[in-house]
């Protein structure tokens, strides 16, 4: 009972906390931050370029960066990412959900440069890619490769490691209270991702320009989300931020926080007799699902479109 | 004003009030009182699974609505149906699925409130293992300021390893408790153990 007890109080305190976060972050973090200038028509590289790359190496050593990392597995699993892309797997129970669709999307632009950044990371315990520096504190790298009970990410090393780096390098105003990385912080506020902070993420490291409508409390304002989401998909990749307590039910309670979770890539959108169908990569998968378009209304908070530097970008 | 004798009476009946529909007084007598029909779900569930991977359950509180994930290998589908309505059984039998035996399962989930079944997987030494995990949301099981509420049952393959505690083990370091969707189960038997969580999946 009192352990119960405790954890209905803990429960409520980080519900108010969030919803405080919210309130009062919104209106800054929506403005925005300006996108990282690129030279417009840089060549990214094809995935036949990053498995060529990746096929040639046969032996890694174990790092002395990263103790706890198996470099077979590491390989492995770096050569699965390139291979399949929609295998990258944020893990059962985390809060990577956002730093999934992010390296989703980088592999489809730049596997070459991923693979290379995540080989430079291993080797060298640091690296930098489009200026930016990922320098990991000892923590970081004690854990990676030690996470437990995630289902798949449990023997994938290399986005182990990948995550962690991504969620210390990055933060938010959902990280303010819990800066430093302590076992378990993968599943807490840590890791948290909110809308502005993965944009930021996504213009800082892909090749993309990107367009974002919506924020983390106030969903976006459009005459059709249907025709804006299946438009900006004709000519880019759409990444949608919803409220995943409501697709993915996972208790009864019926006053929910009406607050976007998860970060999906959208795939496929089609509509008929005002229901939507709709397709996504998450979780490494796709899932189709068909839902009502107020239903589709409740639930997306946050659309950001990305289209090639040297193509279509408005 | 209450004498002490009273007070104790009311404080008796309070306590008593609180601990009779505790989770505590559930975990320890639930499977056992249930063993058959649950074991049945687990069973039927078992044998379905390899002619179509799904997960069902329900996701209102009513236990009206019926939550279908149909797996294939390219893609998952999740759908949304009343529990009477015949697009249920015209969608099982369009994935040529067991619709007889899924609709029987879903009454025996029904009867007993089993809340979600789904086949779960983990990692012992890199090797991959799966399991099978049902919860439950008793009647009783409803104590006061708790948000937890959920029997969760894992049903394992093999025996696995406790601590004199009874909680479950990762094999590979027999000191480290195994969690599983962030919670630290507990032995029923060799192959079975429980939860009481916050979330049915």
């Amino acid at each position: 009972m009192k352990l119960h007890l405790h954890n209905g109080i803990r429960y409520f305190i980080k519900a108010v906390v969030l919803t405080c976060n919210i309130i009062l972050f919104t209106a800054v973090v929506t403005a925005g931050t300006p996108a990282i200038p690129v030279t417009p028509g840089k060549v990214t590289s094809t995935q036949q370029q990053a498995i060529d790359y990746v096929e040639k190496i046969r032996h890694l050593k174990p790092s002395p960066h990263w103790p706890n990392i198996k470099p077979a597995l590491f390989l492995k699993n770096l050569k699965t990412n390139i291979h399949d892309i929609a295998s990258i797997y944020p893990g059962k129970g985390t809060n990577f959900c956002g730093y999934g669709a992010l390296t989703y999307l980088f592999l489809q632009d730049d596997p070459l440069g991923y693979a290379t950044l995540l080989l430079q990371l291993y080797g060298e315990g640091k690296a930098t890619f489009r200026s930016i520096t990922f320098d990991p504190p000892p923590a970081i790298k004690l854990e990676a490769g030690e996470l437990k009970y995630k289902g798949l990410l449990d023997i994938n090393p290399a986005e182990q490691m990948w995550y962690l780096t991504l969620a210390d390098h990055y933060k938010g105003y959902l990280n303010i209270f819990n800066h430093q990385y302590d076992d378990g912080d993968e599943n807490r506020f840590w890791a948290s991702v909110n809308y502005a902070k993965f944009n930021r993420m996504t213009r800082e490291l892909l090749h993309y320009n990107s367009k974002a409508k919506g924020a983390d409390l106030m969903r976006p304002k459009m005459a059709s989300l249907y025709n804006y989401i299946s438009e900006k998909m004709k000519t880019g990749t759409v990444v949608l931020f919803i409220n995943n307590r409501i697709v993915h039910k996972k208790d009864h309670i019926r006053l929910k926080l009406g607050v976007p979770t998860h970060f999906i890539v959208a795939e496929k959108i089609s509509i008929e007799n005002d229901v939507i169908t709709f397709m996504y990569w998450d979780y490494g998968r796709k899932t189709q699902l068909q839902v009502s378009t107020d239903f589709f209304k409740r639930i997306v908070f946050g659309i950001t479109w990305f289209t090639k530097k040297e193509a279509n970008a408005e | 004003m209450l004498n002490k004798k009273n007070y104790i009476l009311v404080v008796s009946l309070f306590t008593g009030l609180l601990f009779s529909c505790s989770p505590k007084n559930i975990s320890t007598k639930y499977y056992y009182e249930n063993e058959k029909v649950l074991d049945r779900i687990e069973e039927s569930y078992k044998a379905l699974y390899p002619l179509g991977p799904f997960n069902v359950g329900f996701t209102d509180r009513d236990f009206k609505t019926v939550s279908l994930e149909i797996i294939t290998d390219t893609l998952s589908y999740i759908y949304e149906f009343g529990i009477e309505e015949p697009r249920l059984r015209d969608t099982l039998i369009a994935y040529d699925l067991n619709a007889a035996k899924i609709n029987t399962l879903i009454k025996q989930m029904h009867d007993i409130r089993c809340t979600w079944i789904t086949y779960s997987d983990y990692y012992v030494d890199e090797k991959k293992e799966t399991m099978i995990l049902m919860s439950i949301k008793p009647v009783a099981l409803k104590s006061l300021f708790s948000y937890a509420k959920y029997y969760v049952l894992t049903y394992f393959p093999q025996p696995q390893y406790f601590d004199s505690e009874g909680r479950l083990l990762d094999k590979r370091k027999l000191r480290r408790l195994r969690k599983i969707n962030g919670e630290v189960f507990k032995r029923i038997n060799n192959k079975v153990c429980y939860s009481i969580t916050g979330h049915f999946r």
